[in-house]
């Protein structure tokens, strides 16, 4: 941290215009001298949400994922992949400002001695209010306030609609499928925001703050038997073209819950809920997603 | 002991084995996340559905990749004329990953059976490459087999993750390399009733196996076809390490421990031994499920996490006991 201050005291020297923004990361708050003209971005959520707010991105990860954001990839570098950055390439493109996030936050002491790097990174109970704030942090950093204002006006319509249609519609169990095999996601879990924001009650109550879930058995959702089911399929988020999750999830104890029975199961946007998430563009369509599948039950 | 002492003794060890394996089967079907009890049984036609559908599945796929895997570490151990070897130490349940991740990037929408086959030919060949290689170490430095088997197997497991890496499919190999019965319900483990074939197979040459186990000049000396033998029993030790693989993922230590502890007490005759090794395979194997299912109830821990653990004390144990009796 302090080798970035030091460094963007350095470089404030030659800085040509005098434009300062302070931020919030998630390392803490980070003065930015000058606007970045040149940048590049290892997280899926904040290219989302950069993008959205038109900011020209220099370099990106080689698989971006959302289908929405394949264009980014022309007029762009790739520059590693969201886990492990190709420091050469950061080298040769020469960026002003790094964003990593997420997958790509255990990096930022390599790409610092590229260029000065920020840390994205959004929780997981609370991935609403790190939406907000990063969505004011780039709105400041780029100049763009206007576009981010609006965003964020846009984001809390989504909020509120989805708020509106779960209420006193029952409960609900997060579950991802991964192949043959499924975890259940609970309220402090990385997914758990949808339960937090939206007041939709859990199925299960006690099922623990593991952020990557707990593997469970076909049997557990049986027993939970929730009126909903939120279902991310891992191997759609990933784009690998595995057994998917409506033929993992239909078998014969999984066909008992109320929630199968009553077609109250909803297949979320996997890789805009799993890879984007905090993205607001990725969760527009996610709070979309749940919106429509909530408002067309009684 | 007389040897009428020691058959009676045995008989007795052979009746005790034989209830702990029916208790665990029991056990295993009334130990889940739906209450579950024998009386239900008898009066509740959803009990009946839930015991078909979920418990009964799990019991037989944990009992067939049990029994399968000790005789294929028990096989792989005549092939390789090596006690410390078995299929997912020595690269066989590496390359049968490599060959699922294989199909997967070429052939996404493939199915569970061309995923086997896929999986037992490369798991073949890359067990037969094994043997090849661990044929030309100096016989009288037994170490030398399982060491070189332990570098081949992590360089196959090298290759795996490397491809999947590239592939973006790191975490999810995890999937397959970590065996797993919590998927497991009617109509997703049938194929291994293949396994139970293969151990049949075993079984049937048993005698002949044996005789492999000896070496190759006095196999042949003997009247064995060598060869013949050699490969049928690479077919034995890939096609049960392939399935296994495919349909929970791998199983660690159960090929290692079981054929040890088993000839501490009923020797090295093959035809003896085989029924003992499954039986006793498929207890650990059982009985790790079961502890796996209660750990952390009403979650899952992994049955190769669990294995992992209970199958590296017991490996000590054996170790440090051989060491008393030497």
């Amino acid at each position: 941290m302090r080798r970035l201050f030091i460094g963007l005291a350095a470089s404030a020297f030659c800085a040509l215009n005098a434009f300062a923004a302070e931020i919030d990361t998630a390392l803490g708050p980070v003065t930015i001298d000058g606007r970045p003209e040149t940048i590049a971005v290892y997280d899926i959520a904040a290219i989302d949400t950069l993008d959205r707010l038109g900011v020209q991105i220099d370099g990106v990860p080689d698989t971006l994922y959302l289908p929405q954001l394949s264009g980014l990839k022309d007029g762009a570098e790739t520059v590693g992949t969201i886990f492990e950055p190709n420091l050469e390439a950061l080298s040769a493109l020469g960026p002003d400002l790094i964003i990593v996030g997420g997958r790509s936050s255990p990096a930022i002491e390599a790409t610092r001695r590229v260029a000065p790097s920020i840390d994205m990174t959004m929780g997981g109970d609370d991935l609403l209010a790190d939406a907000r704030s990063r969505l004011a942090a780039y709105g400041a950093l780029f100049a763009v306030e206007a576009e981010a204002d609006e965003a964020l006006r846009e984001l809390d319509a989504s909020v509120e609609a989805a708020r509106k249609a779960v209420a006193g519609k029952g409960n609900a169990l997060i579950l991802m499928t991964s192949g043959p095999k499924i975890s259940a996601y609970g309220v402090g879990s990385r997914f758990g925001w949808v339960h937090e924001t939206l007041d939709l009650p859990p199925a299960v109550k006690s099922l623990d703050a593991a952020n990557h879930g707990e593997a469970v058995s076909f049997e557990f959702v049986r027993d939970a038997d929730p009126d909903w089911l939120i279902v991310l399929d891992r191997a759609a988020a990933i784009g690998s073209g595995e057994q998917n999750a409506k033929a993992t999830l239909d078998n014969a104890l999984v066909t008992e819950t109320k929630a199968w029975k009553s077609g109250q199961v909803i297949y979320i946007p996997a890789a805009d809920f799993y890879i984007a998430a905090g993205g607001v563009q990725a969760m527009g369509r996610v709070l979309a997603a749940i919106t429509e599948a909530f408002s067309h039950s009684q | 002991m007389t040897a009428a002492a020691a058959n009676r003794s045995h008989g007795l060890v052979g009746i005790a084995a034989i209830l702990v394996l029916a208790a665990l089967s029991i056990a295993s079907l009334f130990v889940g996340v739906s209450a579950l009890t024998p009386r239900q049984l008898l009066n509740d036609p959803e009990a009946l559905r839930l015991l078909v559908e979920s418990r009964l599945p799990r019991t037989l796929a944990a009992i067939l990749a049990g029994g399968g895997l000790a005789i294929a570490g028990l096989v792989m151990q005549s092939l390789a004329r090596n006690r410390f070897v078995e299929p997912t130490t020595a690269g066989t349940a590496q390359s049968a990953a490599l060959g699922i991740l294989v199909v997967t990037l070429l052939w996404p929408d493939a199915s569970m059976m061309s995923k086997t086959i896929v999986a037992s030919v490369t798991a073949l060949a890359g067990t037969s490459i094994f043997l090849a290689l661990a044929h030309r170490l100096p016989p009288t430095q037994p170490f030398l087999v399982p060491l070189f088997g332990l570098v081949y197997g992590g360089v196959v497991g090298a290759g795996v993750t490397f491809v999947a890496w590239q592939a973006d499919l790191l975490q999810y190999i995890d999937v397959w390399t970590n065996g797993e019965f919590s998927g497991v319900l009617r109509g997703r483990y049938e194929l291994l009733w293949i396994g139970a074939a293969m151990v049949a197979l075993a079984w049937w040459v048993a005698d002949r196996l044996t005789i492999l186990s000896l070496g190759k000049s006095a196999s042949i000396g003997l009247g064995l076809n060598y060869a013949r033998m050699l490969q049928l029993g690479l077919v034995i030790v890939s096609a049960i390490s392939a399935l296994t693989v495919v349909v929970v993922g791998m199983i660690p230590f159960v090929g290692l421990i079981v054929p040890a502890l088993v000839s501490r007490f009923a020797g090295d005759n093959l035809r003896a031994t085989i029924p003992w090794v499954a039986g006793a395979g498929a207890a650990l194997v059982l009985a790790c499920d079961i502890l796996g299912r209660l750990l952390r109830y009403p979650y899952e821990v992994p049955v190769g996490t669990v294995l992992g653990v209970v199958g590296a004390l017991m490996f000590l144990g054996i170790l440090f006991r051989r060491h008393d009796d030497g």
